[in-house]
């Protein structure tokens, strides 16, 4: 670290992930676009953000906060709101009369407009909340994300939010595809984009936690008495990493309502930002490189691949017992458990994608990109 | 005469009904070698962390350098020039020694989020680095600089802590019991470290210690306390004499 | 004014209580191992599940209820066991994580066994009748709530301040090492805490599902977080509080629900503004409130860290 900035094991890492990248781009371009495989990747690119910004606080600057889901609530909302094309207005807001905002912004601005509205939300409910004890603050946040989603459903705030009801119509992940003159579908980008927004995003908060405000962070989380001796002001610190934090998790919701095509309040809640959670908890508290891991596990799995659990299924005559719908989460639940009681470093504890390629293990140091 | 680097003015700690340090004055001159000495429980850590802003003084005033600075939180105080350690160690334990010391230079900082986090203070992060490769290597822990600082002997994480403290380039330091589960060999050393220290890097320093003898070879003047109150003040050989402190140590079961 | 508003304070009081016995179980386990314990709404909830299919498979009503409180306190002592007491060593966090992974679990198990559909709870013939006071018809249950509350409550105290069991949970509470010097079985007391808990969460569920009638995996979230509040506003630790932020929670929520009908009649507005829908934003907000300016609630101690 001291030496030089780029040893082999951040180009491999590096390498790894381009080549990722080109494979979805291939495979996109090959495979149906109904396989599941792009449900999980899209969905799992989402999730992997919302991790990460969790993970950035939880992890690394031990605020163990659970106001996720009200954040991506903001976020989606926010995009939502700002890109509904005018034209389809009236239809969505059909008890609002059209509502009131009445032009639209670039699907792009609208989704960082979806970040800083929820990080200004973050920066005043900090305030109050970031100087509470762990798990104060932990209760706090949590009952922040479920006033904010009674807020937005309140039919007085209809002209904009649309109240209780659905916002949709707006753009969608399938928008990023190319398309010629025709409306055929020349290039698909609908995966591979969300992909590069959520990798280009965690970049970014891999870049904060390696910088010295990093170091600044995961002194708090370390020791919050020797951190404030070494001249680190908590109040503030704390503060900016609950906005980044936020900032990220507000894209996040604007993602997740691309993904769902349509955004509904009631749909946020806590138990969203358990999951987020224990994604977290899986992947390793600390890693960042966990928290996408196991986000695209856990969506693999919840959606893909333990399916079958949801069915009956009848093996040489003979049907199995207990699959029926709710199995998969059954079995989901006592996964988790396992996981928190037994394998508490999760899959990669505190490494990151480059110590997997160095021989000896030197920790925190951080891999750049994913 | 200059201004002394700290000078305590009646500071009194209550804390409910309990007063743990009682119209306590005391002053530390530029370059002086000051210990606060006295019984279990006689309130020195309390005076130490009214001094460093962890907790607000009830009544008195605390002045670094002819600046008051009651009342101000811990990090502006360090920000100030005095940094400290802690009796119970507490290294970032996430971290290598390396990083412990590199997060010293975060306050002395002029890049803001954003230029950091893209990488637009090279010149600064390249100084931070260098800074501490020379701090290291100026108090032989260079070699050990990628452990993880927990993973140290015991000794060293106290010397890794005074390394931290020093980083952040104060004017005091100061000491909370550095001694304190040494073997004697390791406590020689290490008072010929502090006051090595304090004259390579023009420091004041002001400690608590409980190895009398450590205290009396390098103390230039002591203080004594007593529940909360002063009860003796002079240079190590008047207090050796002094009849109250050897009362009070054999009444507190502590050897002089 | 008043008739207007009586109907309101009535159901406040009931459903104070109903939180009241849910928010001991936070507050006694926040006392002895500073955990907030997320999966105590849960075992609310499944003490109303179990009750459901009891009642279904025939078990006479009078049976059922001793049944279900046997059965809910040996479900909280064995999420303790299970679930909290391999990480006592372990960070705080990880115990807070574990207890919503076991929150997660416990509704994930009703909605494979429900099937994710709303359970009708029994009829429990005597609190389920209506009655009328002044100018309020009600059900049983919202009197005979409170005063079921109290006298639990004063049973509660008694018992820790006058048994050797409630002695050594308080001397826990104080000073978790010390005790356990002191030779105080630690995990009895611990358990005992959660078998106490749980069983005045069954209670609670009893009164506070025949005042509303269904059942489903999510209904424990929000009575728990809610009773959590309360155990916050009390002053966490402390049983009376818990008890007094309850009723006040209760109260206030009720009010916030009929809000626009009271200020309609009051001639202060004139259409609705839709407010019932802050009757569960008012309660977080009032948490964020309390714990920014005075976190240590009405009744709480201050601790002072040690460095």
């Amino acid at each position: 670290m001291a030496k030089k900035k780029w040893d082999s094991a951040s180009v491999l890492s590096a390498l790894v992930i381009l080549c990722l990248y080109a494979a979805v781009f291939i495979a996109e371009q090959l495979i149906p676009p109904t396989s599941m495989l792009f449900t999980v990747l899209k969905k799992g690119a989402t999730y992997a953000l919302v991790a990460v910004s969790m993970n950035l606080l939880n992890g690394f600057t031990g605020i163990f906060s659970l106001g996720q889901a009200g954040f991506m609530l903001i976020g989606a909302y926010t995009y939502a709101i700002f890109t509904v094309p005018i034209a389809q207005r009236a239809i969505v807001y059909q008890y609002y009369n059209g509502g009131v905002v009445q032009f639209t912004l670039p699907v792009f601005a609208a989704m960082l407009l979806a970040g800083l509205v929820a990080a200004l939300f973050a920066l005043l409910i900090g305030l109050p909340v970031l100087r509470l004890k762990s798990d104060y603050l932990a209760i706090a946040t949590l009952g922040f994300a479920e006033i904010i989603r009674t807020v937005f459903q309140w039919d007085k705030l209809g002209p904009v939010t649309n109240g209780s009801n659905m916002l949709r119509l707006f753009p969608t992940f399938n928008d990023f595809n190319l398309r010629n003159a025709q409306g055929e579908i020349t290039v698909y980008l609908s995966t591979l984009v969300p992909l590069l927004i959520s990798g280009v995003c965690i970049a970014v908060i891999v870049l904060l936690i390696n910088s010295t405000f990093g170091r600044a962070l995961r002194a708090i989380k370390d020791d919050e008495i020797a951190a404030e001796a070494m001249g680190i002001r908590l109040s503030s610190h704390k503060q900016m990493a609950f906005c980044v934090s936020s900032f990220f998790a507000g894209i996040g919701g604007a993602m997740l309502a691309m993904y769902q095509t349509t955004v509904q309040a009631k749909s946020f809640t806590t138990a969203m930002t358990y999951e987020i959670l224990l994604i977290v908890v899986i992947g390793g508290i600390g890693s960042v490189t966990g928290s996408c891991l196991s986000s695209f596990l856990f969506v693999a799995c919840s959606e893909w691949w333990l399916r079958f659990l949801d069915q009956k299924q009848v093996i040489g005559g003979f049907e199995v017992p207990l699959l029926r719908n709710g199995f998969r989460l059954v079995v989901f639940s006592i996964i988790i458990m396992i996981v928190v009681l037994f394998f508490r470093q999760g899959i990669m504890g505190t490494r990151e994608l480059p110590d997997l390629f160095r021989k000896r293990r030197s920790p925190a140091k951080g891999g750049e990109g994913k | 005469m200059s201004d002394p680097v700290l000078r305590i003015d009646h500071l009194t700690m209550q804390f409910g009904g309990v007063i743990a340090v009682d119209d306590f004055s005391m002053v530390v001159n530029p370059g002086e070698l000051v210990a606060l000495i006295g019984p279990n429980g006689a309130g020195k850590t309390t005076a130490f962390n009214a001094v460093t802003g962890v907790y607000t003084p009830t009544s008195g005033t605390v002045t670094l350098l002819g600046h008051n600075i009651t009342g101000l939180r811990p990090d502006q105080i360090t920000g100030m020039g005095i940094a400290r350690t802690f009796q119970n160690i507490r290294l970032f334990s996430s971290m290598t020694v390396f990083e412990n010391v590199l997060t010293a230079h975060h306050l002395r900082r002029t890049s803001n989020l954003l230029s950091a986090t893209f990488r637009l203070n090279g010149a600064e992060e390249r100084q931070m680095r260098k800074d501490t490769e020379e701090l290291l290597r100026r108090v032989d822990l260079y070699d050990l600089r990628d452990e993880m600082a927990t993973s140290l002997p015991y000794g060293k994480q106290r010397l890794l802590e005074i390394v931290r403290a020093l980083a952040t380039k104060p004017k005091l330091l100061l000491l909370d019991e550095p001694a304190a589960g040494m073997n004697p060999q390791e406590t020689d050393e290490l008072g010929d470290f502090i006051r090595r220290i304090r004259d390579e890097f023009n420091l004041s320093i002001f400690i608590i210690e409980h190895h009398m003898n450590l205290v009396m070879r390098i103390s230039d003047r002591i203080y004594v306390i007593e529940f909360g109150k002063q009860i003796a003040e002079g240079v190590p050989s008047e207090i050796q004499n002094n009849q109250a402190v050897i009362d009070a140590y054999l009444g507190g079961g502590d050897e002089l | 004014m008043f008739n207007t508003v009586f109907p309101y304070l009535l159901s406040g009081i009931s459903v104070g209580g109903q939180y009241a016995l849910i928010a001991i179980g936070y507050t006694m386990v926040y006392g002895i191992l500073r955990l907030i314990n997320f999966a105590h709404g849960d075992v609310f909830m499944v003490a109303g599940i179990i009750m459901v299919y009891m009642a279904a498979s025939g078990v006479p009503l009078l049976v059922c209820i001793p049944l279900v409180l046997l059965l809910t306190s040996l479900i909280g002592f064995a999420i303790e066991r299970i679930a909290y007491k391999p990480l006592r060593t372990a960070p705080r966090m990880s115990v807070m994580i574990s207890a919503i992974g076991v929150s997660y679990t416990l509704q994930n198990l009703v909605l494979y066994i429900t099937g994710g559909l709303n359970q009708i709870y029994p009829t429990i013939p005597f609190i389920s009748g209506s009655v009328t006071i002044g100018p309020a018809t009600t059900k049983v249950v919202t009197v005979v709530t409170p005063i079921l509350t109290i006298v639990l409550v004063f049973a509660l105290v008694q018992l820790i301040n006058h048994t050797k069991v409630g002695m050594a949970m308080r001397a826990v509470s104080k000073d978790f090492e010390t005790s356990q010097l002191m030779g105080i079985n630690i995990n009895r007391v611990i358990s005992t805490t959660f078998v106490i808990g749980s069983f005045l969460a069954g209670v609670g569920s009893m009164l506070y599902f025949t005042n509303y009638t269904t059942v489903i995996q999510t209904s424990g979230a929000m009575p728990g977080l809610k009773a959590f509040v309360a155990a916050v506003f009390g002053g966490i630790g402390s049983i009376p509080g818990a008890v007094v932020g309850a009723f006040i929670i209760g109260i206030a929520e009720n009010i916030i629900k009929g809000l626009d009908i009271i200020l309609f009649k009051a001639g202060l507005i004139a259409k609705p503004m839709g407010l019932a829908t802050f009757s569960d934003a008012f309660t977080f907000a009032l948490l964020i409130v309390i714990l920014a300016v005075k976190p240590t609630g009405l009744f709480g101690e201050k601790t002072i860290d040690k460095v």
